[in-house]
């Protein structure tokens, strides 16, 4: 699979690229990077307005991603983004500020990214809404703490998938407990996606976020797919074109379907973009393939632990191939650009999770994430890597 | 550019190492350089900002000329540190500010030098500048 990859085929620092760092992006197959390529050769346009020949070509192409993402993820409504956080963002301008009052309560929990808590950080200067976290138990969720949390909630925002842990959390649960109290449920998937088809229909959520990004398309590009009937409770947020109906001096009426929150020139690119890693990833075995990778993390992680090293993420069937650890004494950057320098990408820091970071009592840890294309001879560079680093630094 | 003979001497023994592993092994030597900050004096005055890292960096004139106290608890900070003491240790505050940051790229210890939360090397030399125009 690695020679669809271009960059796969690069050097870094003398040595073969091993890309371990898929929960921060993932690389883009060659047919990704040849739509955007051409649309840009061969029928650059603005969409949805102009009638010549190189407009429509470039509207049906753009409007394709939509069609694809509604049969991918049996989704009615998908609003186009800029990716995860500025969906989480859209639903507390366009939902939760028209839809909730002072007292009334979001359910958070405290493995979220930073894009799902400060939006409603955000969101409680304005509405005296009450913020409650649910707890980490054992790498999950505590699910007995989430009941009680549960008490009067207007609204849910917990992650699909930990993008620190790897932790997919049992969300099909989550929304059931949520629904039967009342509650609206926003699900940030942006880690979840790349490993698993999601039936957004049948999941009951109303709202699932997420960016293409991870899952080799375009950067700038994601979604947010919402439930027909909560749909109609959003109300307009960003004004401008695109998602008028009619403007006159004296006011404006608006589009009614989900060009009603695309405000301005799309990203029509990175759309072609994301149409064509759809298309790529509809012909693979996704779930096959997450679990060969999840079993190379498990491989990983069992060396680690034999090296000393502390293992955050559980690795259980279901979770992201995801590794965040840490050495009892090595700094996660000097571990990080050792390795770099031969050659493995890593990522090291608070990934964007300070809170979650605070929990297990580090400043930041080292994570190594695996993706489809990761194979056993990746593994077998960064063992290699790692064994030299720590004969400098031990 | 040209630069103190210390710092030249540095960077030509930078230049002869083609492997970066090694390299990174030779500047994590070069901690030996730094007047080490004692953990007593970490304030937030004299912490580095926007580092991974926890990076301490104490920038005062001393008979006219820079000197520097560091410290930080990444071994390859600590080289960095030890670098930029090298570099600005002994100047007057005048051509201290008149250093570029470009010797750490001729050096091929950095791949970039836009700031950003993962470039701690260019947040330290930022800072010791910033205090130095503070200080005259």
């Amino acid at each position: 699979m690695k020679d669809q990859f271009p960059i796969l085929q690069r050097q870094v620092n003398g040595k073969p690229l091993v890309y371990l760092d898929n929960a921060a992006t993932t690389q883009k197959p060659q047919s990704v990077i040849d739509a955007m390529n051409n649309y840009y050769c061969s029928y650059n346009a603005n969409v949805h307005r102009a009638v010549h020949t190189l407009a429509g070509e470039a509207t049906e192409a753009y409007e394709e991603c939509r069609l694809l993402l509604k049969l991918r993820y049996n989704a009615e409504r998908v609003i186009i983004t800029s990716g995860t956080t500025e969906s989480i963002n859209l639903v507390a301008h366009a939902w939760a500020r028209s839809n909730l009052v002072d007292g009334d309560v979001i359910v958070l929990t405290e493995m979220e990214h930073h894009s799902d808590i400060v939006p409603w950080q955000l969101l409680a200067q304005s509405i005296a809404v009450e913020l409650r976290f649910v707890p980490i138990k054992d790498s999950g969720l505590d699910l007995e703490a989430y009941k009680v949390a549960l008490d009067g909630a207007k609204l849910v925002c917990v992650t699909h998938a930990s993008n620190v842990l790897g932790t997919r959390n049992p969300v099909e649960e989550i929304i059931k407990l949520a629904k039967a109290e009342g509650a609206k449920v926003l699900l940030d998937s942006a880690q979840a996606v790349p490993h698993e088809i999601i039936d957004f229909g049948e999941l009951g959520a109303d709202f699932m976020a997420f960016s293409a990004h991870k899952m080799c398309g375009p950067t700038g590009i994601g979604a947010l797919l919402v439930k027909p009937e909560t749909f109609t409770e959003m109300e307009v947020f960003m004004g401008g074109g695109d998602m008028i109906e009619e403007v006159t001096l004296e006011g404006s009426t608006f589009q009614l379907d989900e060009h009603r929150f695309e405000a301005g020139t799309p990203r029509i690119a990175e759309g072609i973009g994301w149409a064509a890693a759809i298309k790529w990833l509809d012909g693979i075995d996704l779930g096959a393939h997450h679990k060969r990778i999840l079993k190379l993390a498990k491989t990983t992680s069992d060396f680690l632990l034999k090296k000393g090293m502390k293992i955050h993420s559980p690795l259980n069937d279901g979770d992201g191939a995801i590794i965040s650890f840490n050495h009892p004494t090595i700094h996660p950057e000097d571990f990080a650009r050792l390795l770099d320098a031969q050659g493995i990408a890593v990522r090291t820091g608070h990934h964007c999770a300070q809170p979650l970071m605070n929990i297990l009592g580090v400043s930041g840890t080292i994570r190594a994430s695996f993706y489809i294309y990761n194979d056993e001879d990746d593994v077998r560079a960064f063992i290699t890597a790692v064994n030299r680093v720590l004969e400098v630094l031990e | 550019m040209s630069w103190n003979p210390a710092l030249q001497e540095i960077i030509d023994e930078f230049v002869d190492i083609d492997d970066q592993f090694e390299k990174l092994e030779v500047l994590i030597e070069f901690a030996d350089q730094v007047n080490h900050l004692p953990l007593e004096e970490w304030s937030d005055d004299n912490l580095v900002k926007g580092c991974q890292s926890i990076a301490h960096l104490q920038v005062e004139i001393r008979e006219g000329t820079i000197f520097l106290m560091a410290a930080a608890d990444a071994k390859l900070v600590q080289g960095l540190q030890g670098i930029l003491t090298v570099a600005v240790q002994g100047l007057s505050p005048q051509n201290a500010l008149e250093l570029t940051p470009d010797f750490a790229v001729e050096m091929g210890l950095l791949n970039t030098l836009t700031p950003s939360r993962s470039n701690g090397f260019r947040n330290m030399f930022d800072t010791i500048q910033t205090k130095i125009k503070e200080m005259i």
